[in-house]
């Protein structure tokens, strides 16, 4: 601790060094908590995130009545008031709780964590977390996701991976999702794919639809990959 | 060790913080609550540093292009840049 006094003596300072304070530190003492509770449980932990009205509750719903019978899996979901969500996913019989935030404009992990204790986990192999729709803040706030997946709608422009890119940038995988709507709209895949690859060279990209069913057949095969990447290794009999 | 008077806050460019934003809210708080009104809020930003393992080099990512500036190859290895941290944290003596 250095302390300095000013030339007129007036005032002296007291200046703490080394005491940086992380303001994320608690959200990210509970991803943690959060990521070694999904390993204990061998569950795979997705967080999906897009903006406002990408098709990320469309997609689950489809994603869940192609995968209910292979995987068992739960959803939660995030939004700033209603029930709607979870509603519409649990109408393909797929257990989802929503959290509503009451304004707040992302997830936190202590939120996820509060929400945990509302649904049994016990034999649950995949739970994926529907994120509030905002490419902002939700990507600073981990929720002890293995994967994060992006949604990106032909409808909102092909310019969002170099607008946001700390989301891009944190996503394994990116979902060009409304695919059926491309030819009506100036959107090029080329050019998104491009500029989200300069953000994060490591980014998966997909193109889907739910409406027309293209790409979906390739995004659950690699949802059912990672969820037997995730599985308790099987005892084998000798 | 008393009154506090100086928080400095180190910001990086990929935390979604805007310097000028938190100033202005800052000043409404120093406006409204009379304890702080001689407090000042210093706010550093950090550009985005990304480590590239071949070069074994750090360099500044310009205009978000992920781009090692030593070999051109991309690169996501970001070392700096995602802070928001309140830094420092200055009393006046008496």
């Amino acid at each position: 601790m250095a302390i300095e006094k000013s030339s007129k003596g007036a005032r002296g300072s007291v200046q703490c060094e080394n005491t940086s304070l992380n303001l994320l530190k608690a959200n990210d003492f509970m991803a943690e908590n959060i990521r070694k509770e999904m390993k204990r449980r061998n569950i795979l932990m997705l967080n999906i995130t897009s903006s406002a009205g990408s098709g990320k509750t469309t997609l689950l719903q489809e994603t869940a009545r192609r995968l209910a019978n292979q995987v068992k899996m739960k959803v939660l979901v995030g939004d700033l008031e209603t029930e709607r969500d979870a509603s519409r996913i649990r109408e393909t019989g797929i257990d989802a709780l929503q959290i509503v935030t009451g304004g707040i404009c992302h997830l936190e992990a202590q939120m996820v964590w509060q929400a945990m204790d509302q649904i049994d986990l016990e034999g649950v192999e995949l739970l994926i977390v529907e994120n509030v729709g905002n490419l902002v803040c939700p990507a600073s706030f981990d929720l002890g996701e293995d994967y994060r997946v992006t949604l990106i709608a032909t409808t909102e422009g092909d310019d969002k991976p170099k607008k946001y890119p700390r989301m891009f940038l944190t996503s394994e995988l990116m979902l060009v999702s409304k695919a059926d709507l491309l030819p009506y709209l100036p959107f090029s895949v080329e050019a998104v794919t491009k500029d989200a690859q300069e953000v994060n060279p490591d980014i998966g990209v997909m193109q889907i639809s739910s409406t027309s069913g293209e790409g979906i057949e390739a995004w659950c095969q690699w949802l059912l990959e990672k969820v037997e990447a995730k599985r308790k290794p099987q005892l084998t009999t000798v | 060790m008393n009154r506090l008077v100086q928080v400095n806050l180190r910001v990086g460019l990929l935390s979604n913080v805007e310097p000028v934003l938190m100033q202005t809210a800052f000043q409404a708080l120093r406006e409204t609550e009379a304890k702080y009104q001689e407090v000042s809020l210093e706010i550093e930003t950090v550009p985005v540093k990304i480590y590239c393992a071949s070069c074994e080099q750090t360099s500044e990512v310009q205009q978000y292009k992920f781009i090692c500036a030593h070999c051109g190859q991309l690169n996501n290895n970001v070392v700096e840049g995602t802070e928001l941290l309140i830094h420092q944290v200055h009393f006046s003596e008496n």
